[in-house]
């Protein structure tokens, strides 16, 4: 049984006994990850090339996504920037990243984010919704958040949190695809992978600011995500996360990819000059084992 | 039913669904700028004009010319603007349906309200107040549907939605939730408007419509200021009516008439609303009307003692009312959106028509009771902690048709300054409890943040430890108020934007405020 069934299943046993109170997710009782995970590091200009070798190097989309499976893309939609600004998914990414989820047969594709400016402005300025309305397949679906769709938790086992609100396609989905934008972040440092699955929580996100490190690894534990991509075609080297100024962007036409999030992000470390111990969060997440963060011991691909 | 009286209540049907559909259309769907002219409504305001030509300044022409059309062809035509556009009219015919308006003996006497009304009103107008537009029927009419009856749909509509959405029926739930993500992206706002003044405003709309169990189109008879002007206006209009007063054998006209317009001393020309509905029930048809160049009474009844009495009230109050101390000087919090112009003039040209509030993207606005100052009751506020302006919008400027909120340009937004944003060291996380927290500075939009942090050694349970420490670069500050928004810290803000530094106010000096630029992106 894999995180994502496991996850799945706990919370129907939780609702099913918990009747009237928060469904309970226990972390303690996740299975582990593996050891030595494949991580992919690839550098190219032409967008959609790069992500069909990045992800053919972990052995290609059909590695993590099955014949009829639900997945969700969850790009970084964030804020009401345009593309050369840095502070989303670069929309090509998106869209070739969906392509082979698409092409591997998914059942169905979700792609959403909760945004911190105007949902409406972001996925329009993003450029994420437009290129992605281009592709003719019933089966994709760029979507709002849907206010009702959030659920309470109970988090056994949570070091910062013990309760917060998930979005719950996010959490039933069969796979979830994680796809940052790789940001200078000035209050976590960085914003990458693990960062970014901020957009599928509810409640007030503003209060984890204290002490979000811990709140971080507590949400993904929660939300399992079966491969991560980072987005570093370009990267925001200061005043992120939202940017805004061109000369805080810098052309970096790479991509890293693994499934495993805390390597991913140790990787991404390197993009901005430093260690991957060097982020409390990637820290943090090593130690509680919910992936690898020594590089020595990442099997590059 | 014969022709033209047909024609008229497809003409008024449509033009209601119409301004329906620009109401509903004044939202951001995908664009920058609105696509269609959604204020329409106000531009053809005859009121709305008034107001701005007695506002300092140049009178709006690139957005009231078609309200002085309405005026011409009133000239001409007489009131066809009460009887066949008029969205407030068409709901007072459809309420005074539902409520069985009385028959019977009219009350010529309180026909020369809306005189007076206007006529102070435009007196006051005059000496600097300017309130058109509590009283003007459109704006009564938008701002109920702004504030009240939209939010109550929204509500409503979004309660059925999520009895389908938590109680999984058979087929009539996938269904109803299919048609959910169209419709609200469609016929539904965004998300749910919340507005203060919803209940008052809805009451005032209520009292209107109520006033129709008394006579047919009371408020239309006896109060509405825009009918007064358009009266005034239609006194030599062409159309006339044959035969012109009563007739002996019959008086079936003195009470059918909806606005009493013909009486034993004639047909008022400057009542008429052009409804014909008397080609239709007199019974010997005699009912004409037609284009006739003879003089017939086209008088409106006042005396000018009353005349007098209600300049002079209006002379009065006026400048009564604005020797009070500016609200924004005992009120820091007092903002306007951007693009307004500076207060004493925006309070004069804005009709309290609601438009802006209606489209405001972030939630930013909210109508003003009292406090904005006792004249500007439903006047746009912008409540940063409700919402905030959002960076790279400008719709309100495009939708307001008085000039109020002038139209800006992105690159002018982004150096309008709405305010200054101010942190409360006392409730402010890192200042105040030496927690982390800088959620005002990861929002702040501005190229070069208009909030900065430093680090700073704390001794924490005696550890010592960095902690970043937020700051506001007054210069750069515009006000929008996303950080006030999005501060975490419950109740009042811990970061407060105040109208220091606004770019509409008039002062000397201080060079860089207005000067200096500011980076656009
Ligand atoms: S106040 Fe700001 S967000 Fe609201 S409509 Fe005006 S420009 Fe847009
Ligand atoms: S400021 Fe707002 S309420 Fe006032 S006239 Fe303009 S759009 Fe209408």
């Amino acid at each position: 049984m894999n995180r994502r069934a496991f996850i799945r299943r706990s919370l129907q046993v939780a609702a099913l006994t918990a009747v009237g109170g928060l469904p309970c997710l226990d972390l303690q009782a996740l299975p582990a990850v593996a050891a030595d995970p494949p991580l992919a590091l690839r550098k190219g200009t032409d967008i959609p090339r790069l992500v069909r070798e990045t992800v053919a190097a972990l052995g290609g989309m059909r590695r993590f996504v099955k014949p009829g499976e639900t997945v969700v893309v969850k790009p970084n939609i964030g804020w009401d920037r345009t593309v050369e600004m840095a502070a989303n998914t670069h929309p090509e990414v998106v869209r070739e990243v969906v392509l082979l989820c698409l092409e591997a047969g998914a059942g169905r594709v979700r792609v959403f984010d909760r945004t911190c400016n105007d949902p409406r402005r972001c996925y329009r300025q993003s450029g994420i919704e437009d290129i992605l309305r281009e592709i003719p397949d019933k089966r994709l679906r760029v979507e709002h958040m849907d206010r009702r769709a959030y659920h309470e938790l109970a988090i056994a086992g949570g070091v910062k949190l013990n309760r917060w609100s998930f979005y719950r396609p996010a959490l039933e989905a069969d796979r979830f695809i994680n796809l940052p934008i790789a940001k200078h972040h000035s209050i976590s440092g960085l914003t990458l992978g693990m960062k970014n699955v901020m957009g599928v929580i509810g409640g007030n996100r503003g209060v984890l600011h204290r002490g979000i490190d811990q709140a971080l690894v507590d949400i993904n534990q929660v939300v399992h995500t079966d491969l991560t991509i980072i987005d570093a075609t370009r990267i925001l080297v200061a005043n992120g996360p939202q940017g805004g100024r061109l000369e805080d962007v810098e052309v970096r036409n790479t991509l890293i990819a693994s499934p495993d999030i805390v390597a991913a992000d140790a990787m991404g470390t390197t993009l901005f000059g430093l260690q991957p111990a060097d982020l409390p969060s990637v820290v943090a997440g090593a130690r509680r084992g919910l992936g690898v963060m020594d590089l020595d011991r990442v099997r590059m691909v | 039913m014969n022709g033209l009286r047909r024609l008229r209540i497809v003409c008024q049907l449509g033009c209601l669904l119409g301004f329906f559909w620009l109401f509903v259309a004044t939202e951001y769907r995908g664009l920058d700028e609105l696509p269609y002219p959604v204020s329409l409504l106000f531009r053809i305001d005859p009121l709305a004009a008034l107001a701005d030509f007695f506002a300092p300044g140049a009178f709006a022409w690139r957005l009231l010319w078609p309200a002085l059309l309405v005026i011409v062809a009133t000239g001409l035509l007489g009131r066809f603007f009460c009887g066949w556009i008029c969205p407030l009219g068409t709901t007072l015919d459809g309420a005074g349906r539902l409520l069985k308006s009385p028959g019977g003996r009219p009350r010529p006497g309180l026909r020369k309200i809306k005189y007076l009304l206007l006529l102070g009103l435009s007196a006051a107008a005059l000496f600097g107040v300017q309130v058109f537009g509590w009283f003007d029927p459109l704006s009564l009419f938008l701002r109920t549907l702004t504030f009240s009856l939209y939010p109550v749909y929204n509500l409503f509509a979004n309660r059925v939605f999520d009895f389908f959405y938590d109680h999984q029926l058979p087929l009539i739930s996938d269904l109803v939730n299919g048609a959910y993500p169209f419709w609200r992206d469609h016929l539904m706002a965004f998300q749910q408007p919340v507005f203060a003044l919803g209940l008052f405003t809805a009451l005032v709309f209520l009292a209107v419509l109520l006033l129709e169990k008394f006579e047919r189109r009371f408020w239309c008879r006896n109060l509405c200021p825009l009918g007064a002007l358009l009266g005034l206006c239609s006194r030599h209009a062409l159309v006339r009516r044959e035969p012109a007063s009563l007739c002996s054998d019959c008086s079936r006209c003195q009470s059918a008439c909806r606005m009493a317009a013909t009486g034993s001393d004639g047909h008022a020309r400057s009542e008429c609303v052009l409804c014909f509905e008397c080609t239709e029930y007199c019974p010997a048809e005699r009912v004409r009307f037609g284009f006739h160049s003879r003089e017939g009474s086209g008088q409106v009844d006042l005396r000018r003692r009353e005349v007098v009495t209600a300049l002079a009230v209006g002379a009065l109050v006026g400048p009564t009312a604005s020797i009070a101390p500016a609200a924004a000087s005992a009120d820091s919090y007092l903002l306007r959106p951007p693009g307004a112009v500076a207060e004493d003039e925006f309070l004069r040209r804005c009709i309290r028509c609601g438009e802006c509030l209606k489209v405001c993207i972030g939630r930013a606005l909210q109508p003003a009771w009292l406090d904005a100052g006792p004249l500007g009751l439903w006047t746009p506020r912008l409540v940063a902690r409700f919402g905030y302006c959002e960076y790279n919008c400008t719709l309100c400027g495009q939708v307001c048709p008085t000039g109020a909120l002038r139209p800006l340009t992105l690159e002018q937004k982004h150096k309008t300054v709405i305010g200054l944003a101010v942190l409360d060291k006392d409730r402010c996380l890192p200042y105040a409890r030496n927690e982390e927290c800088l959620v005002c500075e990861e929002h702040c939009p501005t190229g070069r943040k208009a909030i900065v942090f430093e680090q700073k050694q704390v001794l924490v349970r005696s550890r010592i430890k960095m902690l970043k420490i937020p700051r506001v670069v007054g210069k750069l500050c515009i006000g929008c108020g996303i950080c006030e928004t999005r501060c975490p810290v419950e109740g009042r803000s811990a970061i407060r934007v105040t109208n220091e530094n606004e770019s509409r106010r008039k002062r000397d000096g201080l060079a860089w405020k207005a000067d200096e630029k500011r980076p656009s992106a």
